[in-house]
C-alpha cells in the first residue's frame, strides 16, 4: 500500500515538475524570425568617416524589432530607455544583443547588452570616451572601437576588446588610423573599416586581424578609392557584401559583393542597375539579404529584401515616412566563428618582423622607375621621428625586434638613401611574431622558400643608436 | 533491529564511504588527468586514455572496426567494372557499375597500393606495398593466379606500351622494377627519384613519367628538389630526371590526350622559412606542375590554392579525354578541382620565365584556370575517369564509398557504397581528423602533410618556438610511437594528449584547438591506427645477415676495441634498449649547434630508422654512417673512435634491419615453427 502511494506521490512530482517547465519554456520569448534594426528620424547626409559623426553616431535613433510574418504589425522599441542607440548585433545564441546608445543626449555613446527574452540592457562599457560598433567575439568577449585620446588620431578611434563584463579591456590597434564597422568573421578574425588619418588622410580599406591584434593585413580596398559605408557580412556562400559609396559625405551606395576567397579581385556590384540607394545589408539565412532602401533621395530607406543570385529587390518589409531604417540582423541563433589562439604575452615587451626581400614590391612602382633601383638601406620610422637605418642582407632581407604596441613603418632606400618605397603604419603586439614577403608587393604573393638570410642573425633591435646608424650608413657608402 | 532500519543504516555507511572516496579520489584523477592532457578542464574521462587506446585484446576488436580504405581504381574498357583498391581491406573489390554493387571482394597482399589492367582486361595486377610483391589476379575467374616479386614498397604500375612489361615503382627503395610478364621475372631495376608512387605512360607509348614524393636529401638552407624519372619504354631506361624546384609530394601523374603537357600533383613546402604565421601561404601550398613537353621540357608549377582558401595534400589528378579538363583530388580537404586546361594553355604560353616563377608562388592565379570545386566524402584519394570521360569515380578512402561525378555538369550524382562497417569508430574520427585540414588555419595543411603515411616528410623546418631561424628540427616519424614517450626532439611533452593539445593549436594550426572529444579520437588513432611496415629490405624474415650480426655485437659491447670497458653511458645498448630500442630518457650526445638552444634530446626510437633520412634532430646528417662520420667526432653518442670503417658499416647494417616489435613476434613464431619442421 505504502508502496503504491510512494509511486503516486513520485508521479504527481514528476508531472509537476514537467508541466513547469513546459509552461515556463512557453513563457520564453521567441525571437525566431525576428528582424531587429535601427531606425533614425534624421537624415543619413553630411556623415563624418573620420570622427564617426552622423555615421556611428546618429542623434535620436532607436533600435526596434519587427515581426516580418504579421504584416502591418507596428515595431516594438527596445531601446525606449535611451537617448540613442543603434548598431544591434545578436550573440551567437540568439539570445542577447550587443548595441552602442547614450543614455542621455550629453552622455557619451557606449556599449551595452540587452537581454532579449526580458529585454533588460545593462552597460558593458563605462568610459569617458565615446564607444561604438561592438562585435561578438567567440571566447566570451566582444570587440569595439572607442575615440581615442591619442593627438595624432585627431577624432580617430582603435579597437578594443574585453569580456563581456567589460573587464580585461586590451586595446588591439596601435596605428595613427581610425577603426570603424568591425564584424568577426568565420575564420575567426576580425573585419573592419581601416582609415590612416595621420600624417595624411588615407582610403578607406577593410583590414583583417586576430582578436588579439596580431597578423593585420589588407582584406579589400575600392581601387578606384570608393568608401565604405559599413559591416562588411559573410554570407552562406563564401562571400561579403558591404555598402560602397562613391559620396564622401554619405554613408549611402551600392551593396558589393566579394568572395572571401580571393577578395582582392572578386569585386561585384550587385545593385549598378538598381536605381536607389542602399544604406546597410545584412545576409539572412535564406541566402537573400536583408537591405535598407530608398528609392530616392526624397524618400525614406525602408527595409527591402534583396536576392543576390537575380539582383533583385524584393517586397518592402517595412516602411515609416517617419523614419529611415538602417543596420537590420535578424534575431537569430548562427554560427560561432572559430576562437582562435593568441601568442600575445604581456609580460614581453617587443614583437618580432622579418620580411624576406625588400626589393619585391608594389607592382605599380615599377612604373614610376625605368629600372626599379635595388633597395640596400631600410629606415624604420616612428610616429615623430625615425627610429634607425641599417642595411638589408644581400637577398633583401631583414629581421627586426621592435617595442610592442608601437605604430612604425618601414622606408626602403636606394644607396644613395633616396626613399623608394614606404609602407603603411603597421605595429607588433607583445611577441607577435610576423613575416612580410616583401614590401607592398602584391598581398596574393606567398613566400619564396628560401631561407631569409637575416634569420641566421639575431635581429636587429629597434630603435637602432644613431652612431651606429651612421657608421653603417658610411658603410654602405 | 528492523529491515528498513538495517537498510538505512547501510546505505549511509555506503554514503559515507563513498563520500571518503570520492573527494580525495575525484582531486586525485583530476590532478592524473591534468597531467597527462596539459590542460586542467579535460572531462574526467577514463575512455580517453584507457578505453580508446587499447591496442589488443576483446576491448579493442569491440571498438574498433575493420575498414576498407579504398585507395585506387581503374575502370574497365568497357566502362561496366570499377576495380577498387581496398587498402585496409587487403583487397581488389570488383564494382558492377550498373547496379553500383561490389560483386567480388578478392583477397590480396598487405596494404595494396595501385591496379592496372591488362590490355585485354581479363587480368589485374594490383601492387602490395607491405608484400613487396604484385597480386596476378585472372579477372574472369576472380581468383589470384601468380605473386610478381618486386623491389621494397611496390606502388604505381604501369604496363610497356605493347603490354608485354609491366613498370613497378618500389616507393621505399626508390626504384622500378621492370616485369616481363611472359615469365613473371624482373628483368631490370631501374633508380628512380626519392620516395617514387605514381607512373604513367605518355600517349605516344614512348616515355613513362614516374613520380617522387621526397625531395632529394639536401643540407637545411638548400632549395628543396624532387626528381620526376623519364624512362624511355623501347629501350627500358631512365632517360631523364626532370628536378621540380621547391616542390616535393608529388603523387601522380597524368598526360594530355596529344601528350604535349604532363601534370603532376605537388605540394610547394615552406619549411626554410621561419613558421611564425599561416596567413599569406607561410607554411604550404599545393598545386599541380606541368611538363611542356613541347617546349623543351620545361616545367611550370601552378597553384590550386586561393588567397583565403588552401586544397591541401594534392594526391591524384586525370584528364578528360578531349583533354579540355583536369581534375585533381585534394585528400586533405575533400574537394575535387576542375582545371581548364586551355586556360592553363593560354596563361603559360603568354608568360616568361619570370613571370611564371612568380606564378607559382601566386595565390590569385588559380582564379585563371579553377573552374569548379567539388565537395567529396572524407579523404579523396585516387581517381579514374570512364572510358567516354563522361563519369569521374573518386575513392573516398575514409568514408568507403565511392562517389560518382557528372564530368559535364559537374556535380555528384551518386555514391557507391563499398560495404564497409556503418559506424565511424573513435579510432577512425581520429584517422579523419589527421587527414583533414579543417583544423588547420585556413585549412592549409594537416598532420599527414608533414606527415604522408603517418610517418614523416623527410623535410627541416624552422619551428620558430623562440626566435626565427633558431631551432630548426627534422620531422619526426608517428609509426609505432604510441609506447615511446616523452614527446617533440626535446622531450617535453610527456603525452601525445599534450603534444597535440593547445600550443599545437597556438604554434602551428593557428585556429580553434581540438575539441576534447576530437582530442580524444586523435590519440586513440595515433597511438593504435599508425604502424611501421615490415623491414622486408633489410630484414625481411627476422634473420640477420652476417654484417648485421657483427653490427649486433657492436650495438651491444660494453668494451671497445683495445679492451676498455665503455662507460655504461656511451654505449648504444644503454639509450637504445629493448623492444623500441630507446630508454625513453633524455641524453646528451653533442649534436647541438650554435643555433639551438640548449636542450637534451629525448632518445627516438629506431623502429624502422633506415626510412627515416635525414638524421638527429636538425636533419644535419643525410645517412645513417653521417651521424658518426660527420657529426659524433667527439663520442658523445656512442663510442665510435676506436671503430674501423668496417665495424662502423656493420652498425650500420644492423641498424637498418631494425623493425617494429610486432613484426619480431611473427617472425619468432615463424622461425620456431620452422625450426620444428627442420628438426621433424
Amino acid at each position: 500500500m505504502n508502496r503504491i502511494r510512494a509511486t503516486i506521490i513520485f508521479f504527481i512530482i514528476v508531472a509537476i515538475g514537467s508541466s513547469g517547465i513546459f509552461f515556463s519554456s512557453c513563457k520564453k520569448k521567441s525571437m525566431d524570425g525576428i528582424i531587429i534594426f535601427t531606425r533614425t528620424t534624421g537624415k543619413a547626409e553630411n556623415v563624418n568617416y573620420i570622427t564617426g559623426t552622423l555615421w556611428r553616431y546618429i542623434p535620436q535613433a532607436q533600435i526596434v524589432e519587427l515581426d516580418p510574418l504579421k504584416p502591418g504589425a507596428s515595431v516594438k522599441i527596445l531601446t525606449s530607455d535611451f537617448y540613442s542607440a543603434r548598431s544591434p548585433q545578436i550573440s551567437y545564441d540568439g539570445e542577447n544583443m550587443l548595441f552602442c546608445a547614450q543614455q542621455k543626449q550629453t552622455d557619451p555613446w557606449q556599449i551595452w547588452e540587452m537581454d532579449l527574452k526580458n529585454l533588460k540592457s545593462r552597460q558593458v562599457i563605462k568610459a569617458k570616451e565615446n564607444c561604438t560598433d561592438p562585435a561578438y567575439l567567440p571566447l566570451g568577449r566582444l570587440v569595439f572601437s572607442k575615440s581615442s585620446v591619442d593627438d595624432k588620431l585627431k577624432g580617430g578611434h582603435s579597437l578594443y576588446t574585453c569580456n563581456m563584463n567589460g573587464s580585461e579591456l586590451q586595446r588591439i590597434t596601435f596605428s595613427p588610423h581610425t577603426y570603424f564597422a568591425s564584424n568577426v568573421l568565420s575564420d575567426g578574425r576580425i573585419l573592419t573599416i581601416d582609415r590612416q588619418v595621420y600624417p595624411n588622410y588615407g582610403n578607406p580599406m577593410y583590414i583583417i586581424l586576430r582578436p588579439d591584434g596580431t597578423k593585420t593585413e589588407l582584406f579589400y580596398k575600392d581601387p578606384e578609392g570608393n568608401i565604405l559605408s559599413g559591416q562588411g557580412l559573410e554570407t552562406a556562400n563564401g562571400r561579403i557584401v558591404f555598402i560602397e559609396s562613391d559620396n564622401d559625405k554619405s554613408a549611402t551606395g551600392n551593396i558589393i559583393s566579394i568572395s572571401y576567397n580571393r577578395p582582392l579581385h572578386s569585386k561585384v556590384s550587385l545593385t549598378s542597375e538598381t536605381k536607389g540607394d542602399f544604406h546597410s545589408v545584412f545576409p539572412q539565412h535564406s541566402g537573400k539579404l536583408l537591405v535598407s532602401y530608398r528609392k530616392s533621395e526624397s524618400d525614406r530607406y525602408g527595409l527591402y529584401e534583396f536576392d543576390p543570385e537575380t539582383k533583385a529587390l524584393g517586397k518592402a518589409l517595412y516602411n515609416n515616412n517617419d523614419f529611415d531604417v538602417l543596420e537590420a540582423v535578424e534575431a537569430d541563433k548562427h554560427e560561432r566563428p572559430k576562437k582562435l589562439p593568441s601568442e600575445v604575452h604581456m609580460d614581453i615587451k617587443t614583437g618580432l618582423i622579418v620580411c624576406q626581400d625588400i626589393n619585391l614590391s608594389d607592382p605599380q612602382l615599377s612604373g614610376k622607375f625605368s629600372v626599379l633601383p635595388k633597395i640596400f638601406n631600410v629606415e624604420i620610422m616612428g610616429v615623430d621621428s625615425s627610429l634607425g637605418v641599417f642595411q638589408a642582407k644581400t637577398d633583401g632581407s631583414f629581421y627586426l625586434r621592435i617595442s610592442a604596441d608601437t605604430p612604425f613603418q618601414i622606408r626602403s632606400l636606394d644607396k644613395n638613401g633616396h626613399v623608394i618605397n614606404t609602407c603603411d603604419w603597421i605595429w607588433l603586439r607583445p611577441n607577435e611574431r610576423r613575416g612580410c614577403v616583401g614590401c607592398h608587393e602584391d598581398p596574393e604573393l606567398v613566400p619564396e622558400n628560401r631561407r631569409p638570410l637575416a634569420v641566421k642573425k639575431s635581429p636587429i633591435s629597434v630603435p637602432v643608436h644613431i652612431k651606429k646608424i651612421k657608421e653603417k650608413m658610411i658603410d654602405t657608402e | 533491529m528492523k529491515r528498513p532500519q538495517k537498510l538505512l543504516r547501510l546505505f549511509g555507511i555506503i554514503f559515507a564511504l563513498s563520500l571518503l572516496v570520492y573527494f580525495p579520489g575525484r582531486k586525485m584523477a583530476r590532478e592524473h588527468v591534468n597531467s597527462k592532457t596539459a590542460t586542467t578542464d579535460h572531462p574526467l574521462l577514463c575512455t580517453s586514455c584507457h578505453l580508446y587506446t587499447q591496442k589488443t585484446g576483446i576491448i579493442s576488436k569491440l571498438i574498433n572496426a575493420d575498414y576498407l580504405s579504398p585507395f585506387n581504381l581503374t575502370v574497365s574498357a568497357d566502362g561496366k567494372r570499377l576495380y577498387v583498391v581496398a587498402q585496409e581491406g587487403k583487397a581488389l573489390l570488383v564494382v558492377d557499375n550498373e547496379t553500383q554493387k561490389v560483386v567480388n571482394k578478392i583477397s590480396i597482399g598487405n596494404q595494396p597500393h595501385s591496379v592496372v589492367l591488362s590490355k585485354d582486361g581479363t587480368m589485374a595486377y594490383v601492387s602490395n606495398q607491405w608484400s613487396d610483391n604484385v597480386s596476378v589476379i585472372d579477372l574472369i575467374n576472380s581468383k589470384v593466379i601468380d605473386t610478381l616479386k618486386t623491389g621494397n614498397g611496390p606502388a604505381g604500375l604501369s604496363l610497356s606500351a605493347d603490354g608485354r612489361s609491366l613498370y613497378v615503382v618500389n616507393s621505399y627503395s626508390s626504384d622500378i622494377s621492370v616485369i616481363d610478364l611472359s615469365t613473371g621475372a624482373e628483368i631490370k631495376r631501374l633508380p628512380a627519384g626519392n620516395n617514387p608512387t605514381g607512373i604513367k605512360l605518355s600517349p605516344d607509348g614512348k616515355v613513362l613519367y614516374v613520380t617522387s614524393r621526397r625531395s632529394n636529401i639536401v643540407p637545411y638552407g638548400e632549395p628543396v628538389i624532387s626528381e620526376l624519372t623519364i624512362i624511355n619504354d623501347s629501350t627500358k631506361r631512365v632517360s631523364e630526371y626532370k628536378n621540380m624546384e621547391s616542390a616535393y609530394m608529388m603523387e601522380n601523374v597524368a598526360f594530355t590526350p596529344k601528350g604535349d603537357l604532363g601534370f603532376v600533383t605537388l605540394i610547394r613546402p615552406k619549411n626554410l622559412i621561419p613558421s611564425i604565421q599561416v596567413e599569406q601561404g607561410w607554411m604550404m601550398t599545393h598545386g599541380f606542375g606541368i611538363i611542356d613537353r613541347k617546349n623543351n621540357g620545361r616545367v611550370i608549377q601552378l597553384l590550386l590554392d586561393e588567397p583565403n582558401a588552401y586544397y591541401s595534400d594534392p594526391y591524384d589528378i586525370v584528364i578528360s579525354p578531349d583533354g579540355k579538363k583536369a581534375f585533381e583530388s585534394s585528400s586533405g580537404v575533400n574537394c575535387i578541382s576542375v582545371i581548364d586546361i586551355d586556360s592553363v594553355r593560354a596563361l603559360i604560353s603568354k608568360a616568361s620565365p619570370e613571370m611564371l616563377k612568380t606564378y607559382s608562388d601566386n595565390l590569385g592565379i588559380s582564379s585563371h584556370y579553377i573552374i569548379k570545386r567539388i565537395h567529396t566524402g572524407a579523404n579523396p584519394k585516387g581517381l579514374a575517369l570512364s572510358p567516354d570521360g563522361k563519369k569521374l569515380y573518386v575513392a573516398e578512402t575514409l568514408e568507403d564509398k565511392i562517389a560518382v561525378i557528372n564530368t559535364e555538369t559537374l556535380e555528384t550524382v551518386s555514391s557507391l557504397d563499398l560495404g564497409g562497417p556503418g559506424r565511424i569508430t573513435v579510432a577512425r574520427q581520429g584517422r579523419r581528423l589527421f587527414n583533414n585540414a579543417g583544423h588547420t588555419f585556413q585549412n592549409q595543411y594537416c598532420c599527414y602533410t608533414c606527415h604522408p603515411d603517418m610517418h614523416e616528410d623527410g623535410l627541416v623546418y624552422n619551428m620558430s618556438g623562440k626566435d626565427m631561424g633558431r631551432n630548426v628540427t627534422n620531422t619526426m616519424s608517428l609509426r609505432d610511437i604510441g609506447d615511446t614517450p616523452p614527446y617533440k626532439w626535446s622531450g617535453t611533452n610527456l603525452t601525445v594528449y599534450k603534444q597535440d593539445g593547445m600550443r599545437f593549436s597556438t604554434y602551428l594550426t593557428r585556429t580553434e584547438t581540438f575539441s576534447y572529444n576530437d582530442l580524444d579520437a586523435l590519440v586513440a588513432y595515433i597511438i593504435t591506427g599508425i604502424h611501421n611496415p615490415p623491414n622486408l629490405m633489410y630484414n625481411p624474415n627476422g634473420e640477420l645477415t652476417e654484417a648485421q650480426l657483427r653490427g649486433k655485437a657492436i650495438f651491444e659491447r660494453s668494451v671497445d676495441n683495445f679492451g676498455k670497458v665503455i662507460p655504461e653511458n656511451n654505449r648504444c645498448i644503454t639509450c637504445h634498449p629493448g623492444t623500441y630500442y630507446t630508454d625513453k630518457k633524455l641524453a646528451y650526445v653533442s649534436t647541438l649547434s650554435k643555433t639551438d638552444d640548449s636542450i637534451l634530446f629525448d632518445t627516438p626510437h629506431l623502429d624502422n630508422i633506415y626510412a627515416s633520412p635525414p638524421y638527429l634532430h636538425d636533419g644535419r646528417a643525410a645517412t645513417l654512417e653521417e651521424i658518426w662520420t660527420k657529426y659524433g667526432k667527439e663520442d658523445k653518442h656512442g663510442l665510435v673512435g676506436d671503430m674501423s670503417k668496417n665495424q662502423l658499416n656493420d652498425l650500420v647494417e644492423y641498424l637498418k634491419s631494425l623493425k617494429a616489435p610486432e613484426y619480431d613476434i611473427k617472425d619468432s613464431k615463424k622461425h620456431r615453427a620452422k625450426n620444428k619442421s627442420n628438426q621433424d
